[in-house]
This record gives C-alpha cells, sequence and structure tokens, in this order.
C-alpha cells in the first residue's frame, strides 16, 4: 500500500529567493535553515512522488473560469516558467508531473462527492517553484499538484479545503501500490499583496496559525471565515487553504515548526513546518 | 462576501499579467476592445493601484502588472 512519508508545510513568495539580499540578514539565515532542515527531512523518507496542495495567483485560472480545486494533469510544470524564472532568480526549468495519479485522484473523487476540476497545462509561479527550489533542488521527482482557489474570492471555505485533504490523504493511503508519498503544502501565512495595505503582517495571527498546527489542534482553524482572514491575515492568508487542506490528510499529525520569521521586504510572514505523527 | 469583483478589470490585467510585462500605467492601446466604466479606465491609465483595488480589481492581478507602484 501506498504510504504519506512526509508532510511538509511551507511559505511561498517569490521574493524568497528572488531578493535575497533586501532581507535582514539573521531573518534569512534562519529561514534558509528552516528549509534546509526540511530537504534533510524529506529527503531522509525518500519519497518518490510529491503531491503539492498550493494556488494559483490568477497566472493560470482567468475570471472567465475559475476552478474551486483543480488537478494538475500535466506531464510536466514550469517550476518556473521561463516568464517568472526573472522576478524568482530560479532558473526555468520543467518537473515532471504524474498524469496518471492524478487522474486516478478525478476519477475516483467525482465518484465519491469530490467535483474536482482539472487542467492538461499549468504554468506555475511561486507556488510550486520556490519551496521545490529549496526541497528538491535536482527536480527528478514528479510532481501532482492539487490548485485551491485562495486568490480570486469567493473562495471555498476552510472546512471544505479540510475535507478536500481528507479525500486526497485516504486516496492516497488507498492506493495498491507501493508508493511513498510526499505531501507539500505551500502559500501563507499572513501577507497583503497587491492591496493597499501591501507589506503587511500579522505575527500575531501567524502564531497562532503555527501553535493550532503544532498542537493539532485543526478545528479553530476549520471555522474561520474569509472575512476573518482578510482582516487578520491579509489577501495573501488566505493561502492557508493549502496548509488545512494537508493537516485534513494526515488527520491527527502534528507539527513542527522549524522556522518563523515576519520578513517585511518579502511583504510574507514565512514558515517552514514539519508535519508529523 | 463584501469586496466588489469588476470582470472587466481583472480581463485587461489578466491579458498585461500573462505578457510579463510591468507597466507604470496603461495605455489607450492596451484598454482597446474592453468594456470599461470611466472610473476603471482612468484608474487603468493612471496606474491607480489603490483606486483599482476599491473597483474590483483583484490585487494579485493589480501587483503583477502595477509592481512598479508598490513601495515594497
Amino acid at each position: 500500500m501506498a504510504q504519506i512519508v512526509a508532510a511538509a508545510l511551507a511559505s511561498h513568495a517569490p521574493l524568497i529567493t528572488g531578493r535575497p539580499e533586501v532581507s535582514k540578514p539573521e531573518q534569512r539565515d534562519r529561514l534558509y535553515a528552516g528549509f534546509h532542515e526540511l530537504r534533510r527531512r524529506f529527503a531522509a523518507a525518500r519519497p518518490d512522488l510529491i503531491v503539492m496542495l498550493v494556488n494559483d495567483h490568477l497566472q493560470n485560472f482567468p475570471y472567465s473560469n475559475m476552478p474551486a480545486f483543480c488537478i494538475g494533469l500535466a506531464k510536466a510544470y514550469d517550476a518556473p516558467s521561463p516568464g517568472g524564472a526573472g522576478l524568482m532568480r530560479i532558473p526555468p526549468r520543467k518537473v515532471a508531473g504524474a498524469p496518471e495519479v492524478g487522474l486516478a485522484l478525478l476519477e475516483s473523487g467525482l465518484a465519491a462527492g469530490f467535483d474536482f476540476a482539472y487542467s492538461y497545462e499549468i504554468e506555475s509561479w511561486d507556488e510550486l517553484s520556490v519551496p521545490l527550489h529549496f526541497l528538491e533542488p535536482e527536480g527528478k521527482l514528479p510532481v501532482m499538484p492539487v490548485y485551491t482557489n485562495c486568490g480570486a474570492p469567493p473562495l471555498p471555505t476552510p472546512r471544505r479545503c479540510h475535507a478536500v485533504g481528507g479525500f486526497v490523504g485516504g486516496f492516497i493511503r488507498s492506493r495498491p501500490a507501493a508508493e511513498r508519498i510526499a505531501l507539500v503544502a505551500t502559500g501563507g501565512i499572513s501577507h497583503w499583496v497587491g492591496t493597499p495595505e501591501t507589506g503587511r503582517i500579522n505575527p500575531e495571527f501567524d502564531h497562532r496559525v503555527l501553535d493550532h498546527i503544532a498542537r493539532g489542534d485543526v478545528e479553530p482553524l476549520l471555522d474561520l471565515t474569509w472575512a476573518d482572514i482578510e482582516r487578520d491575515a491579509g489577501n495573501g492568508g488566505q493561502e492557508i487553504r493549502n496548509w488545512i487542506a494537508l493537516l485534513g490528510a494526515v488527520p491527527g499529525w502534528k507539527g513542527e515548526v522549524l522556522a518563523y520569521e515576519p520578513v517585511a521586504e518579502w511583504i510574507t510572514g514565512c514558515a517552514t513546518v514539519w508535519v508529523h505523527q | 462576501m463584501t469586496m466588489p469583483i469588476s470582470y472587466a478589470l481583472n480581463k485587461v490585467l489578466t491579458a498585461i499579467a500573462r505578457q510579463h510585462v510591468l507597466k507604470e500605467h496603461l495605455t489607450d492601446a492596451d484598454l482597446a476592445g474592453h468594456d470599461l466604466t470611466e472610473a476603471e479606465r482612468a484608474a487603468l491609465k493612471a496606474g491607480d493601484v489603490t483606486s483599482l483595488y476599491h473597483l474590483g480589481a483583484n490585487p494579485y492581478l493589480i501587483r503583477r502588472v502595477f509592481r512598479a507602484r508598490f513601495r515594497i
């Protein structure tokens, strides 16, 4: 049977790699150390596939067709694309997809009442590229992303995201093959992007979320409304839906916060969290 | 949900964002063929990121296109 051998939460922001020099060296060093420790544990778990719970930034899904949950069925993903590479200062590269696994998840979901959308072509932005740059720099492992709408309200509720994550976790565990699957959720925590409050970070909210995750106390996060998150964590904070989905996939698991830094220069509350039994 | 959504604004900004170019402001040529209100046209042509937000443009698209307008 397939196993979930690793689970990680990691913030994504293009400036984490794109403009390291503008951040305070001590903050940057602590956060990068968190990413490096995540990478060490990730490699030790020897996954052979990464299921990524992520969100689009209006790079792919337009307002003419906006999926709440979308499975990537591409053969490969730009991570980053040539267009995004300059901003993120990560050389453009392709990482392999896992369309057979994605299709199986899609069909399984439709049969169970989880009506995912799907896409055969996705141009990734920082949601895949930045965390993979740290976690899997060689780019050898295939990736199967599930995109949740975190950026174009109205958004799915955190409780629904948790249920979708739970379905994805159950799907993985039910696969007959002896696959070793890693789960990685990216995004968040608090940040205001493109709004009049751009640059604001709310460490109080971030610590509250991280404390809940560390205790495995997910329930209060599921009751957060769009308005709660928008007020306390900004439009970027809506990306905690990805984290909540991952926690749904591994019920009872707890987070170990490896790093948290509210990096003003990267306009994001940045964390790396190892999630374990 | 209290946030306004302007499909017309987001359609223009999506088209520009996909070109991977940064703008200080948009031109009449950028706006040609789009069904925009006067206030929307004015905000796009001025690169007025605050007005665009309040008029219902998606903040990720505002940032992507008018990145140069932000302090950080």
